[in-house]
């Protein structure tokens, strides 16, 4: 398993005496996408954000791509040397910059030389359908269109590792089914090692290849979708 | 029976009206007590010297170059003192908004010190800092500074240092409000620096700009610096004017021009704060907080300078100028009179400025978005009218026959000076805490059949409690430290402390003054410890 590319080793983070993720081992291989599914208050986002590198993890370890960015309660990789791209729930794009302005800072703070800046956004755009819009201000933009720019956003650096936080959660049913089968098909080509938090079960289906429950900052089960998807029955039988 | 659907629809239907007329009737006092005067300066500037409308005074104000340069000076104070306050608030705020500099909220307290002291106060600290026989002549012995004292760049120091914690205060709300997600976004792709100069402060700068536009203004309708420091603007000259040379004309026109600039700037304000404040909401995860690490002592250093050179500085300069302990005592009981005057009146002032600003506070507060922008940027210009205007609009419109001239011979003509220059603060303070109070408590309150005043009294009120606080204490200090209006209209015998000192400054001891102006500083202060305690209670 030490192949992995992700690994989180006996993770840990306090909020003062509360403990939010509690001893968390999980190891995602290169290319897999893994959905983080629990209710809210679990701690998969504060997982997430330790994985970016905007928590620090108060014991264990992180690795990723075979180094470590995280260990001893402190930071050694800081977050725009990890290789992350990160997509918010509430998407925090930049309001003061065009979509392509936000895209344009990603490449201009890794050092992309100018000229190939503009063939990159151009591209991503181009993968999320929304090339039109790209000298649009965020806020002009539909729901599922910031949706698109944020995700631009984040797969422009050409990230090794994608995270994606409850990214559907503010988007109506039809919009949100749409998405997340282009997001698939997304991800089926750009191959991308992704982590994909969400609450529901459905969602998580759609997208991932191996899902991990979390309850109470803990993993309590982990699988492939049918394996999960039978657990969850069998589970439900024996109530009934 | 009536059904329920039609007893809500009753309800809704009664509440408004008396809402409405009490709402009506707080806006009537605000015309008439904070509009009228500057409205009717406005007319009367428009008639010629036998009535009739004409632009004579204008005709004379803009074909003497005497005047433009006034405009000009007038403007360059108000600029460089606004350059010069956000030079020195804006690293503040942001050290004391994203850093882990320790006791930050003592700190902030401390910085706040010199915008509670009135400007004048500081002039005359200045003054005895750096004139022929100020301190800086006394240490070597030699006169090194008093020709760049009384200057046009004295007054920018002196205003400039008087006013930065409006921009460090514009600076740290903005910081605190804003999401920290767009933060967090940039890290991921750049190193903290980059983050800072590229998205943090672009995204801050719209507060900068209206906290650097509101200094500007504030500085133009100073009249007790320009005036210590005999830098001709036009504030000094429409006192001049009329005061000196009676004439009523030249005074109101030359009111004019600071009116439009004001009005000017407010419109600049409401447009560079605008929309963005949509993006601007609180937000879960604070923003980045900067660990200062090698930074520290550079950090530290700046924050000693600016808290020696605009607190202890002037503080100490009027502490050695008054000398002994017993010359304050001498000097409080020549003066007691003023001090009690003062005290009242702030006191009174401050409570009627609350009371009649909660109203219009919540009408705005509840008001639609255009209406909303209107009200503001109608308060904001009359919170620009220099005191000086104010004090010849209330001379003119209150000093006749009858009722009106019973009341301009009163103290409550000082009261009325208050109300006008003050309320708009007040106003803007309390409509965005009612903002933030839900409007579903009052409509609760509604549908369990309170009718207005008592939801208002007993909803409404509680919730803006630290509102209801901070707009008074701002009121009181504002009127303990007025002069401009005050000096024109307080009639015989109810001298206030800022114009009983500024009459002395010309023919008493320099010790007496210091004396007095200190007291004047200590008296500001107690307020300022009270909201520190306060808010030390609240978290």
């Amino acid at each position: 398993m030490n192949d992995a590319f992700l690994r989180l080793v006996h993770v840990t983070k306090r909020y003062g005496n509360r403990e939010v993720v509690s001893d968390l081992s999980l190891d995602i291989a290169e290319g897999d996408i893994v959905a983080l599914l629990g209710e809210s208050g679990c701690g998969k986002t504060t997982t997430l954000r330790m994985i970016a590198g905007l928590e620090t993890p108060d014991a264990g370890e992180v690795w990723i791509g075979g180094r470590c960015v995280a260990a001893e309660g402190r930071i050694v990789v800081p977050p725009n040397a990890r290789g992350i791209g990160l997509v918010f729930q509430d998407l925090a794009l930049w309001p003061h910059l065009t979509v392509a302005g936000n895209l344009g800072f990603v490449l201009a703070s890794a050092k992309v030389p100018g000229r190939q800046r503009g063939e990159r956004i151009a591209e991503a755009l181009r993968l999320v359908r929304i090339e039109a819009h790209a000298d649009a201000y965020p806020g002009k933009l539909s729901g599922g269109e910031q949706q698109r720019a944020a995700i631009a956003r984040a797969i422009v650096g050409r990230p090794r590792l994608l995270l994606l936080d409850e990214p559907m959660s503010n988007l109506d049913i039809p919009l949100k089914s749409r998405l997340l089968s282009e997001l698939a098909a997304l991800q089926r080509s750009l191959g991308t090692t992704t982590v994909y938090i969400t609450h529901d079960p459905a969602e998580a289906a759609a997208l991932a290849h191996r899902v991990a429950m979390m309850q109470d900052g803990r993993i309590v089960e982990t699988g492939t979708v049918e394996q999960l998807r039978r657990q969850l029955e069998n589970r439900a039988l024996l109530k009934v | 029976m009536k059904s329920s659907a039609t007893e809500k629809q009753g309800i809704v239907a009664v509440l408004p009206s008396s809402r409405r007329v009490i709402l009506a009737g707080a806006a009537v006092l605000f015309v008439a007590l904070c509009l009228l005067p500057t409205l009717y300066m406005f007319g009367v500037s428009l008639t010629g010297p036998h009535g009739g409308l004409s632009t004579d005074n204008y005709r004379r104000l803009f074909m003497d170059a005497r005047q433009r340069k006034l405009l000009l000076d007038s403007i360059l104070v108000g600029a460089g003192a606004a350059a010069l306050a956000t030079c020195i608030g804006v690293p503040l705020g942001l050290l004391l908004a994203r850093t882990d500099l320790p006791a930050k909220r003592l700190l902030r307290l401390l910085f706040v010190v010199p915008l509670v002291i009135p400007p004048y106060v500081l002039g005359l600290a200045w003054i005895y800092t750096g004139s022929s026989t100020g301190l800086i002549a006394r240490i070597f012995g030699r006169d090194l500074l008093s020709a760049w004292t009384y200057s046009l760049t004295g007054a920018i120091i002196v205003l400039g240092t008087g006013f930065y914690p409006l921009s460090m205060l514009a600076m740290e709300a903005a910081a605190r409000r804003m999401e920290g997600h767009l933060e967090e976004a940039a890290l991921l792709a750049a190193n903290p620096a980059r983050v800072l100069w590229r998205i943090t402060l672009p995204l801050i700068a719209p507060s900068i700009t209206a906290a650097a536009l509101i200094i500007f203004v504030l500085s133009l309708s100073e009249f007790g610096v320009p005036s210590l420091l005999r830098v001709p603007v036009f504030t000094t000259e429409v006192f001049t004017a009329f005061a000196a040379l009676y004439d009523f004309g030249a005074a109101t026109a030359l009111a004019v021009p600071l009116l439009l600039v004001a009005l000017i700037a407010g419109v600049a304000v409401m447009f560079v704060i605008g929309d963005r404040m949509i993006t601007t909401r609180r937000s879960a995860y604070a923003g980045l907080l900067y660990a200062l690490g090698h930074w520290k002592p550079a950090a530290l250093a700046f924050l000693a300078v600016v808290l020696l050179a605009t607190v202890a500085l002037p503080l100490a300069v009027l502490a050695r100028e008054t000398g002994q302990l017993g010359r304050m005592i001498a000097a409080v009981q020549a003066s007691g009179g003023a001090i009690a005057n003062s005290l009242l009146l702030s006191g009174a002032g401050a409570t009627l400025i609350v009371a009649l600003s909660a109203l219009l506070g919540y009408g705005m507060g509840r008001a639609p978005t255009r209406l909303r922008t209107m009200a503001e940027l109608a308060f904001l210009v009359v919170f620009a009218v220099p005191g000086t205007v104010v004090g010849i609009g209330l001379i003119d419109l209150w000093n006749r026959p009858g009722l009106p001239g019973e009341i301009y011979k009163s103290p409550l003509i000082v009261l009325i000076g208050y109300l006008a220059r003050f309320v708009p603060v007040a106003a803007l303070i309390l409509a965005a805490n009612v903002r933030q109070t839900p409007l579903s408590l009052e409509e609760a309150a509604a549908v369990a059949g309170a009718p207005w005043p008592k939801a208002f009294g007993r909803i409404v009120l509680p919730q803006l409690r630290a509102g209801l606080l901070a707009a008074w204490v701002v009121a009181f200090i504002f009127a303990f430290g007025e002069l401009g209006a005050t000096v024109l209209v307080a009639p015989p015998g109810t001298s206030t402390l800022p114009v009983h000192i500024y009459t002395l400054i010309a023919n008493a001891p320099s010790s007496e003054v210091a004396a007095l102006a200190l007291m004047q500083v200590g008296i500001v202060l107690m307020p300022l410890v009270v909201v520190g305690v306060f808010l030390r209670g609240e978290g």
